[in-house]
């Protein structure tokens, strides 16, 4: 009787033990989870506003700082990647639609960096609404991330780096595909980093290592002046690499391991 | 992010030297390509050149150097310079172990179907200052075909694969295994069977009575040379070739070409200076003074048809086909890692990532609003596929890092995960771009876009 009780009591503590570190990483991702909300916003306002500048551009007919304003929105839009299929889909499609030339910004891309003002009006007014829309939707006070979520937009853009860009890549037409890779390797780490890099290290502190130490492998190999320098097999293999880590990764923060879905 | 890469349709003017316009030719603009704006890979082609080989044909299986052989033929990584960075193998130039008769690098090509090897964007060291494009020919029978290179400099088809891939194209020095692998593959690629032709290298019944009238010219002795004819030197006998090399005025000495399967070989002579055999038959008329008629070339042209036809000369990609072939190149694992062959793993996992990539992205994603339904079915065929790249990925770290049992169980993960994958891939072909109506929108959409980009 005596020993079950002991037992008993034993078990009792594991449970909350176990329930107590649960809801210790619970809390820890949901504060990297609102950690990364400001930078989120900050990006896709800068995209807005770099759309709103395009759109201004064009109405005024000025070719020049269109296409800077294009490139300027773009990159906002590519900082926030990990998180725009995963969270808000249509938005996604719209905005980043490919290769359907309807809308979004591959729809401008091609005609605004061939100078044809007029056929970009209609595209970049969408464009205008569909990230207002987006950043309104960001900005809600109860929208909330879900870690879940979060690492499974990091995974896939990890993934998705490592694809093949040797024949121009994402923006061949305005050729800022580098461009895009550098803005999409800084947003995954804001995503690694701030949502979460301090649960991680708390729990498995190598494989926290790791990620970190591999994010700047894949960070030095887009640090080059020109995309024709990529070497882009090493980038396909730490990518590939990389979106390995951040699926170990799942477990260790009580997640699931992230599909790559899109 | 999104899937397939912007290659787009190029200007019209490059267009029609290329013939271009057709659903399938991309040729690369746009800035950022590492590889001249108005390339053309001929990467897009839904319909392949159909590869046979020796050891299937009588009734065995592919071995691990063929396999092996395979893969790396479709692996840059062994490759250097700008074919590494580009994503170019030796199946970019000959596809299927066929030829590849769209091939265009501005720069670098006379014609489509000609590249020239000895240039400085791939291999400074190899450059000798001339524009000397040849045609990059079929590998269908390449173990009958010795010497190798059109003018024959290589008796052996070993010392031309290290050429290939040391000189021409800046690889590092490939190791023993790589290069018996490499020849044991082409040495494997077989001739189709074309039942118009006998294995004594007579026509068949099947034949028409033109060839037939054809083949009576082909033997019959040149007018103003008794001791030559047509046969003399493409010896009806199983390669039609003689091994040696000639000077027919074309600039040079060059090696007897094949004539087997050879309707698909086009374009004609080292250069591909010849679109046909009409052509290359009134070549020769007027070079040899033959005297032949209009009826008598057309003839020689029907003989030339029915030696050069084959029974299926071009097979469909579908998603069986294309798993068939990862699940070969994949094989090699299953000495490769019990071997602890850590070279072996990392280019097996480099190459078939490759496949299971290129095989997800025939899946359109959610971005790719120029395909309608089936969405839902596409995204589970894109995660299957995706999933696929990093489980082998987990093969190559673990081998990497000298865990050999961990890699053994990651393949294991692997193969697990392609059992279930493969459902999800097949119930999803019917949105991808392995339906011709589903391609032909995709790439209406890309020309569309580079319409608006001119």
């Amino acid at each position: 009787m005596h020993r079950s009780s002991t037992l008993s009591s034993l078990a009792v503590a594991a449970v909350i033990a176990i329930v107590g570190s649960r809801i210790e990483a619970a809390d820890m991702l949901a504060a990297g989870a609102k950690a990364y909300k400001p930078f989120a916003a900050e990006r896709i306002g800068l995209a807005l506003a770099g759309a709103r500048e395009l759109q201004a551009a064009v109405k005024g007919g000025d070719a020049k700082a269109a296409q800077a304003a294009w490139i300027k929105s773009r990159k906002g839009w590519e900082a926030v990647e990990p998180i725009t299929g995963e969270f808000f889909p249509e938005l996604d499609e719209a905005i980043d639609a490919w290769p359907d030339a309807k809308q979004g910004y591959h729809a401008i891309e091609a005609p605004l960096f061939a100078g044809k003002l007029d056929e970009v009006k209609a595209p970049t007014d969408k464009l205008v609404a569909d990230l207002g829309e987006f950043s309104r939707r960001l900005a809600a006070p109860n929208f909330r991330f879900r870690p879940q979520g979060l690492l499974n937009g990091a995974t896939k853009l990890a993934y998705e780096l490592g694809e093949n860009k040797s024949k121009g890549g994402e923006s061949p037409y305005a050729g800022t595909s580098l461009v895009d890779m550098q803005e999409n390797v800084e947003g995954l780490e804001a995503v690694y980093t701030l949502a979460f890099a301090d649960a991680l290290k708390a729990r498995d502190a190598k494989l926290a290592a790791a990620i970190h130490a591999k994010i700047e492998e894949v960070e030095r190999l887009v640090k080059i002046a020109d995309i024709k320098q990529l070497d882009q097999p090493a980038l396909r293999k730490a990518a590939e690499e990389l979106a390995v880590l951040l699926q170990n990764a799942a477990p260790r923060l009580g997640l699931k391991k992230p599909a790559i879905r899109g | 992010m999104r899937g397939l890469l912007p290659a787009a349709f190029v200007a019209a003017s490059i267009a029609a030297v290329l013939g271009a316009g057709t659903t399938g030719a991309a040729p690369i603009l746009g800035k950022g390509s590492v590889l001249p704006e108005g390339t053309e890979l001929n990467e897009e082609a839904l319909d392949q050149p159909n590869e046979l080989f020796a050891s299937e044909l009588a009734g065995g299986k592919r071995s691990y150097l063929l396999n092996l052989g395979d893969l790396l033929f479709s692996s840059p990584e062994i490759l250097g310079g700008l074919a590494r960075q580009a994503g170019i193998s030796c199946n970019t130039c000959h596809q299927q172990g066929h030829n590849n008769p769209r091939l265009y690098v501005p720069g670098l090509s006379t014609r489509p179907g000609t590249f020239d090897t000895t240039n400085k964007l791939f291999n400074p060291k190899s450059d000798n200052g001339v524009l000397d494009a040849v045609t990059p020919p079929s590998l269908r029978g390449a173990r009958y075909l010795a010497p190798y290179g059109h003018d024959g400099r290589f008796a052996s088809l070993r010392d031309f694969v290290r050429n290939v891939i040391v000189n021409e194209f800046a690889g590092p020095e490939p190791s023993g295994e790589i290069l018996d692998a490499l020849v044991t593959y082409i040495q494997e690629i077989s001739f189709l069977p074309n039942p118009k032709l006998g294995a004594d290298g007579r026509l068949t019944a099947q034949a028409s009575a033109a060839a037939r009238r054809g083949e009576a010219l082909f033997a019959a002795p040149f007018r103003h040379d008794p001791a030559m004819s047509c046969a003399s030197c493409h010896r009806p006998t199983g390669a039609f070739v003689d091994h040696q090399t000639h000077d027919v005025g074309s600039g040079g000495r060059f090696k007897t070409p094949t004539l087997v399967n050879a309707n698909f070989n086009a374009p004609y002579f080292h250069d591909g200076r010849f679109d046909s055999y009409a052509q290359v038959v009134a070549y020769f008329d007027r070079h040899f003074d033959l005297g032949l008629d209009a009826d008598q070339q057309r003839d020689l042209v029907a003989y030339l048809e029915a030696v050069g036809d084959a029974a299926e000369p071009v097979v469909r990609n579908t998603v069986q086909s294309t798993l068939d072939e990862i699940a070969a190149f994949v094989s090699v694992l299953d000495i490769a890692i019990p071997e602890h062959n850590r070279e072996i793993v990392a280019l097996t996992v480099d190459a078939v990532g490759n496949e299971w990539r290129e095989l997800g992205e025939n899946f359109p994603g959610r971005g790719d609003t120029s395909v309608n339904g089936g969405l839902s079915e596409r995204l589970r065929a894109r995660e299957a596929a995706r999933g696929a790249v990093l489980a082998l990925r987990r093969v190559a770290m673990a081998a990497a890092a000298e865990d050999f049992a961990a890699a053994a169980q990651a393949f294991a993960d692997y193969r697990q995960h392609v059992a279930s994958a493969a459902a999800d891939l097949k119930q999803a072909e019917p949105w991808s771009l392995y339906n011709p109506a589903i391609r032909a929108a995709h790439f209406a959409a890309i020309r569309r876009l580079a319409e608006l980009a001119k």
